[in-house]
């Protein structure tokens, strides 16, 4: 116990630096945070005027995009904002050869890797994701703490999902693109009401691209107010996990290192 | 396994490593049959080595570029998986106890950065604190302490970015030393640095051996490093050790040709030559020399040289390792 909280100080510690080191450029930092709200809220509008227009998509009304939007993008934010190096970063480390850096020092290295870089741009969909929870008129308490429950279950999973997408730079050398395809089609798919899927593209949701995760099932999890199926998801984002650690593991006995010099421009 | 002193800071037994290499016709055509047929080739990094080093040595590891030292130093911290072989390194199987390992080993690859490039030094150092989990007090000694020894007090509040390579190299270096590892690495520490820095980067290395007893494990292409810091230097080419001794043994036999480049203050009017030393280029306002110190002390050149004109520079430089690599294979 006192290894774990001496490993998520450490985590806290690495967050901070990065923080700072966010901040020695104000007008970038805070052009990164608004420019993700403008970009979300152009997305948000779209279904907007749709849902007037339609009323409704096969059940799915402008209530359900609220929480859906308010759980994707609070997950994803938390997700990159604390782990930015999960996905396509992962797999560019990789191919690079640039693990070495952290190989050398006495600290567990996916954590130490994923947490070592933090995307500004996601406090913006932190920022929405709340905003957007407002306007779902949810405030119960159960449904509060299963809304923040749900998003946290989310960044996790696609935390996961992105140690797996990037790690598959491991095996195909340069992978870069090819995780960030993947870790886009999860997002994609997961913003979309899965009703609108059927067949072996929904069988693929809840699979291999396991959108529904990330949107649908915590969408249901807040309205219904289901603790079963807040257990369930968080069995499914433990299962993932365990996946994500032992690729990244027998990845690694194939790291090849790398002579890139690095220049920081 | 726990690492008992009087044993090798290093034992290499047989260790080497392969790659597979992905070979392809050049040109389109050739890229296309690497899509559907590719061909694998393996390629020996590191043919296997066996050497042992000593707690408290100072070791040159050297070789021409792609020699194999880097994949070595990259097995010997745990970065790397050898393809066969074994070593310990403080008593620790590096790429199975790698976390264990780094407690106790510090290493600094000149071409790669350690420190967060937009912060101050400082904040980077606080950082390393808290992955070798020292405790604030200790961590605020071992930092002044080498804040002295390296000269970098002002250094440590400027973001890195904005720091010259040579003042970057120093707190780098000093970044890699504050869990007071018993043994560093240090891949091209010099690398593109003046004469001045360098010369504060081995004064600092050489306190912290004769002071603490760190053990140096040093790659370098600059033989400068290897004769003021090592006692012993290991040749390698090809994978292969070629030179294994003393660096007096080196030094007398290889690294005995000083290169001296002279900028006059007024052009020269006629052939520039010295008894016993070769003149191997010469411009209206320079010449380039080269001579055997052991035949001819370096203070008499110089004397030689400035006695007869004004001078505005003189650079006194060693042979690059790559000659000195061709000579040790003549012989």
């Amino acid at each position: 116990m006192r290894r774990l909280l001496f490993e998520l100080s450490f985590l806290k510690a690495l967050f901070v630096v990065n923080l700072s080191s966010a901040m020695e450029y104000r007008a970038s930092f805070i052009t990164q945070i608004v420019g993700m709200l403008i970009n979300n809220g152009i997305y948000f509008v779209f279904w907007l005027l749709f849902f007037d227009r339609f009323g409704s998509v096969r059940g799915y009304q402008i209530d359900d995009i609220y929480l859906l939007f308010a759980i994707v993008t609070l997950g994803f934010g938390l997700a990159f904002l604390f782990a930015g190096n999960a996905g396509a970063n992962l797999a560019y480390l990789v191919a690079q050869g640039r693990l070495d850096y952290y190989l050398v020092f006495p600290r567990p290295l996916l954590p130490h890797v994923i947490f070592s870089r933090m995307i500004v741009s996601t406090m913006g969909d932190i920022v929405f994701g709340f905003v957007a929870f407002l306007f779902t008129g949810r405030f119960h308490p159960i449904e509060i703490l299963f809304f923040l429950l749900s998003s946290v279950l989310v960044a996790l999973l696609l935390t996961a999902f992105g140690v797996i997408a990037g790690s598959l730079a491991f095996f195909m050398g340069n992978a870069q693109y090819a995780s960030q395809q993947i870790t886009n089609s999860l997002l994609t798919f997961s913003m979309y009401p899965n009703v609108l899927f059927s067949g072996l593209a929904r069988t693929l949701l809840y699979t291999l691209i396991p959108a529904a995760f990330v949107g649908a099932i915590p969408v249901q999890i807040v309205q219904g107010r289901d603790g079963v199926l807040l257990l369930g998801l968080a069995g499914f984002v433990l299962l993932l996990w365990l996946i994500a650690t032992a690729v990244f593991s027998l990845g690694l006995r194939r790291y090849e290192s790398g002579s890139a010099i690095n220049i920081n421009v | 396994m726990q690492y008992e002193a009087g044993k090798p800071a290093i034992e290499v037994r047989d260790l080497a490593k392969r790659f597979q290499l992905k070979q392809k016709a050049p040109g389109l055509r050739g890229s296309w049959q690497a899509v559907w047929r590719p061909e694998m080739r393996e390629i020996t990094a590191v043919s296997p080595l066996s050497f042992t080093l000593e707690e408290g040595d100072m070791l040159a590891f050297i070789g021409p570029n792609g020699a194999g030292k880097s994949t070595t130093i990259k097995m010997l911290t745990g970065i790397l998986f050898p393809s066969s072989g074994h070593a310990t390194v403080l008593g620790c199987v590096p790429w199975q106890q790698r976390r264990q390992l780094a407690y106790q080993i510090g290493s600094v690859f000149g071409q790669k950065p350690q420190l967060w490039y937009h912060l101050p030094a400082d904040d980077t150092f606080r950082l390393f604190a808290r992955i070798y989990e020292l405790d604030m007090k200790s961590y605020q000694r071992r930092r002044d302490f080498l804040v002295e020894a390296f000269q970098i007090g002002d250094l440590l509040q400027t973001p890195v970015r904005k720091l010259s390579l040579g003042q970057r190299m120093k707190c780098e270096i000093a970044a890699s030393l504050l869990h007071s590892p018993r043994l560093i690495f240090l891949d091209e520490p010099t690398i593109g640095l003046d004469v001045v820095a360098k010369q504060q980067i081995r004064d600092a290395i050489r306190t912290l051996n004769e002071t603490e007893n760190t053990t140096i494990f040093l790659t370098s292409h600059d033989a400068g490093d290897v004769e003021s810091l090592c006692r012993r230097v290991i040749v390698v080419n090809h994978g292969r050790i070629i030179f294994d001794d003393k660096t007096s043994v080196l030094k007398r036999q290889y690294l005995r040709r000083k290169v001296v480049d002279v900028r006059f203050a007024d052009a020269l009017t006629e052939p520039f030559t010295l008894p016993g030393v070769e003149t191997v280029k010469q411009g209206t306002y320079g010449v380039k020399l080269e001579f055997d110190s052991r035949q001819i002390p370096v203070e008499s050149v110089i004397q030689q040289v400035i006695s007869g004109h004004t001078c505005n520079d003189i650079n006194i430089t060693d042979p690059p390792m790559e000659e000195i690599i061709r000579e040790i294979y003549a012989v």
